[in-house]
């Protein structure tokens, strides 16, 4: 095998996603993708924190109070969050209907110890953002009536928990985890699929297209030729996987270990690379190669996800910096895997190659 | 008649051409796979998923509790003694010293311990579940009612508020109040009952429910809702049924996208273009078993989720588009790396079209641009009306359709064989449905087609910058809202001055701009007629759709931005579509800016 004839290759196939400026394509896309995770995102966070936005926090939600006195009226008259009215329920709905209050809790007579549970009713508007919003804040205050009226009846109970106490949240870190262990490894990881896919639409493009007699007729030998695919695919990993990381750092969200994620994204996208070339080598037709393709790669990112502490998961570990050692241990059994595709793969091309010249 | 039979043969043809395609050698291997997919996915789901195992280090000093955290694989727990702990803080996201837990306010440390709350608040509820008063362990319950508006909920939408101002008094309700009955002081649902639901939706698997605990908790408890249990559904649910329902549809229409570039690469199209069928057949006979099978699978997947045959409605909508736009894919692309980009292109921006409105299910009248969150509904058991369906599917249906006229009017010979760039082919594709015989008429024939797309595009960014604050909202909203709008109206033009640069005399540059902007103001008023009325009456809405007020105006700013567009292309050639396309837009956002200021002042 000769380097030249590899570059000579990927070259080519360089040469022609850029003339058909499909690379362009999918950089748009993952323009798109950052764009609208880092919309969502501040979506999301509006809707479930919503003191994270200044304007919501400084608010003070009118609701109505009808029913019995208790021990939640003095909460909601001290919290921040509301203006609280004491009122008779009818009036209170028809307010509310008319936007006037934001919420009407109507509270039973029922006693802190009695037997039966105190059951409130929440009356809030159908279908609207600030209803939402409403029902976060509210949840505290009940949370908080709910443990009270725990502390009352705790007599009463059998089994009490280990205790441990936690400090209420004091905001941020709520999306951490979906970055995190869920955007970032998803994100980084599917350069390695694009690529992966990609190298079967070059392979069986070279069937159906039936350039594949000129390519082998000129010094360059078939498993030459699959290897310079293989090498285009694997070349455009870490570039795409960078432009991630670089999208995802200007959008403020800091990783740690940026050039150990690339090393790992590299490696462990040869495995699907060289299955891609396997399925394309055997099928040389490209709906039959994706479609195998594709459900094997389901299966097997099913499998891997099921292990503990693999690729994927070690690149959410690199990301918040807490990985350690057993990170080079992943890698070379990822590389032994690698290793053994590879020969199968040399093998299988040095087979098709002889059946092509004698056949 | 005979139509009918053309498309009975064609589809019979390429249901047989896509079985040998899919020759014997593929079925074994298909079926091992299906088989070992089922094996891992049982497997997984048994082990867990492990992805984010390991995210945060804890220090703890009491085995028993360690025992407890680490019972989450999110955890890496390290049992230590109180003062190692208390010297080493910083090397651990959360220590837990005699019970106490407690972090160092970094982004992690405060993810690790609301992750922490989360899994001790499933402990404490497996401890009361077991309780045998379970009144004591549970003696709040909610039970949410909701109250419809009787003022539009539009203007809650664009984040104003209408409340009484703030004063001492309590808010008087405007006319008769209707007598609200007194809830009854009881749960209407037995003790037993109530257990039962609750280790239910407690023994789930925690890591597959830390995704789908909306799927879990929405079940049958009549309603009433520990204060727990009270917050608004995580959209986790819709990303699941995104995936359910729409990878299937995806995968199918790949498969006819691959079987029009067959026909191409393969030139075996080139038998049936030379039969006397028409290509209006030929097309609709290749799409007919691939929308069978969508369906099919549909069908299947409501049937095995047991849920309302209703979600296949919004569904079909979805089919029609994708395999609309599968069919132009297969017929634009050259190669096949172009046809794997352009629809992985494609299929993120129609899921993310499709899947992101469908988050705000319950929260905003926003969310049904998507057809999906009607999906998300039915399955809640919320009812829509038709005017919902309308409202979310006529967008999919009449791009859908444009496509699909489109495709078959460059369902021929020159158009399946040549190997141009893309954005040519494009261009080539439009030419082939604006006839040089009736330039004016097929103008505005194809401004008016357009419209879809533009709503199309301008709902997206609707979803997308309803989310920033209100200010960047409006702003982003004003320049893009202009600039798709003139883009599409300046393509029929571009596309006629490439094909024939000297039609553009004077009169013609004035009644082409004219025939543009007729076609744009009509269509855009018949559509909003049909559907968009809801949004358009909030703030968001004021802007995209801002040209209704009267008619001459509106009409008057389409044929000065068409006209400053053709200008610059008659005097400055090709290369000055993008600077007239600007000044367009500068003149468009300054036409809507005042009408805005006007309006706000």
């Amino acid at each position: 095998m000769k380097g030249k004839h590899l570059s000579i290759i990927a070259k080519k196939e360089f040469r022609g996603l850029f003339n058909e400026r499909t690379i362009l394509l999918a950089v748009l896309l993952q323009l798109f993708i950052a764009l609208f995770s880092s919309f969502l995102m501040v979506g999301l966070t509006s809707m479930y924190d919503p003191s994270s936005l200044s304007k919501y926090s400084h608010y003070r939600y009118s609701v109505a109070y009808t029913g019995n006195e208790s021990q939640l009226l003095s909460y909601l008259k001290t919290s921040p969050d509301f203006r609280v009215y004491q009122m008779d329920l009818s009036t209170a709905v028809a307010a509310l209907g008319q936007r006037k209050l934001a919420a009407v809790i109507y509270v039973p007579d029922t006693r802190p110890d009695a037997l039966d549970p105190i059951k409130i009713t929440l009356y809030t508007v159908q279908n609207d953002l600030q209803s939402a919003i409403v029902d976060v804040k509210l949840k505290d205050i009940f949370l908080k009536y709910e443990q009270t009226l725990r502390q009352i009846r705790g007599g009463r109970l059998d089994v009490q928990p280990l205790p441990l106490q936690i400090p209420a949240s004091t905001g941020g870190g709520d999306f951490y985890e979906f970055v995190y262990g869920l955007l970032i490894p998803l994100l980084v990881f599917m350069p390695a699929i694009i690529s992966s896919a990609l190298v079967i639409d070059l392979i069986t493009e070279e069937y159906q297209h039936e350039t594949l007699e000129t390519l082998i007729s000129t010094p360059i030998t078939f498993p030459e030729m699959v290897w310079g695919k293989v090498l285009t695919c694997g070349l455009l990993v870490p570039i795409q996987a960078a432009t991630w990381l670089i999208l995802l750092m200007v959008n403020g969200i800091s990783i740690g270990n940026p050039v150990l994620i690339l090393l790992h994204v590299s490696v462990t996208s040869l495995i699907l690379i060289l299955i891609g070339t396997l399925v394309a080598l055997h099928y040389r037709e490209r709906t039959a190669a994706q479609f195998i393709f594709s459900t094997g790669l389901v299966v097997v990112i099913l499998l891997a996800l099921a292990v503990p502490s693999n690729p994927l998961n070690l690149l959410t570990k690199l990301a918040v910096g807490s990985a350690g050692t057993e990170q080079w241990l992943v890698l070379g059994v990822v590389l032994a895997i690698v290793v053994g595709l590879g020969y199968v793969t040399q093998k299988y091309a040095e087979m098709i190659a002889k059946n092509h010249k004698t056949g | 008649m005979s139509t009918l039979t053309d498309i009975a043969t064609i589809a019979r043809w390429e249901v047989k051409k896509s079985f040998s395609t899919m020759s014997r050698d593929i079925l074994p291997l298909a079926i091992i796979l299906f088989v070992l997919l089922v094996l891992v996915t049982g497997f997984t789901a048994q082990t867990g998923l492990h992805l984010q195992d390991g995210m945060y280090r804890v220090g703890v000093d009491d085995p028993q509790v360690a025992q407890l955290i680490a019972s989450d694989a999110r955890f890496s727990v390290y049992q230590l003694d109180a003062s190692t702990l208390n010297s080493n803080r910083n090397a651990f996201d959360v220590i837990v010293v005699q019970g106490q837990a407690s972090g160092h306010g970094t982004d992690r440390s405060n993810a690790a311990l609301k992750t922490l709350s989360r899994d001790y608040g499933k402990y404490v509820n497996s401890v009361y579940n077991t309780e045998t008063d379970l009144f004591a362990a549970y003696p709040l319950w909610i039970d949410p009612e909701s109250v419809k508006s009787e003022l539009s909920f539009l203007s809650t939408q664009s984040g104003q508020y209408i409340s009484a101002a703030p004063s001492r008094a309590a808010p008087v309700p405007e006319g008769a109040v209707q007598i609200i009955p007194t809830p009854p002081p009881t749960l209407s649902i037995s003790e037993d009952q109530i257990r039962a639901q609750l280790v239910q939706s407690n023994a789930q698997n925690t890591q597959i429910s830390r995704y789908t605990e909306v799927l879990s908790s929405s079940s049958a408890l009549g309603g009433f809702k520990t204060p727990s249990q009270l917050s608004p559904p995580l959209p986790f649910d819709s990303i699941i049924l995104v995936f359910i329902f729409i990878f299937p549809l995806y995968f199918t229409s790949q498969f006819f996208m691959m079987s029009i570039m067959n026909e191409r690469i393969e030139r075996k199209g080139e038998i049936l273009l030379s039969t006397p069928v028409r290509a209006s057949s030929i097309i609709i006979g290749k799409a007919l078993p691939y929308f069978i099978g969508m369906m099919a699978i549909c069908a299947g997947l409501t049937l095995y989720l047991r849920v309302s045959p209703l979600i296949i409605l919004p569904l079909i909508p979805i089919i029609f588009f994708f395999l609309a736009n599968a069919l132009l894919i297969g017929m634009l692309s050259r190669s096949f790396k172009e046809l794997s980009f352009i629809s992985i292109f494609f299929s993120t921006i129609a899921t993310s079209y499709l899947f992101f409105p469908s988050i705000f299910a319950n929260v905003h009248v926003i969310s049904l641009i998507s057809p999906l969150t009607l999906i998300v509904l039915t399955i809640q058991g919320t009812a829509w009306t038709v005017t919902d369906y309308l409202y979310s599917t006529s967008l999919f249906w009449l791009t859908g359709a444009v496509l699909f006229y489109i495709a078959a009017k460059n369902f021929k010979d020159e158009r399946l064989f040549s190997e141009k760039p893309l954005a040519t082919r494009v261009r080539e594709f439009l030419s082939e449905i604006l006839p040089p015989k009736y330039p004016f008429v097929s103008l505005f024939l194809l401004s008016g087609f357009s419209i879809p797309f533009v709503f199309m595009v301008q709902m997206m960014c609707l979803v997308l910058f309803f989310n920033l604050p209100m200010p960047y909202s409006l702003v982003f909203l004003l320049l893009f809202a202009a600039l798709i709008e003139e883009f599409a109206k300046s393509i029929g033009i571009y596309t006629l001055f490439s094909r024939d640069a000297v039609f553009f005399t004077g009169k013609n540059l004035i009644l082409a701009s004219a025939a543009t902007a007729i076609g744009f103001l009509v269509a855009e008023k018949l559509l909003l007629f049909v559907t968009i009325a809801q949004i358009s009456d909030s703030v968001f809405g004021s802007i995209l759709f801002l040209s209704l007020g009267s008619l001459w105006l509106p009409l008057l700013l389409h044929f000065v931005g068409v006209l400053i567009v053709a200008m610059c292309l008659k005097f400055g050639g090709k290369k000055w579509f993008a600077p007239g396309l600007t000044i367009a837009m500068v003149v468009h956002c300054m036409y809507n800016l005042y009408f805005i200021l006007g309006w706000l002042g």
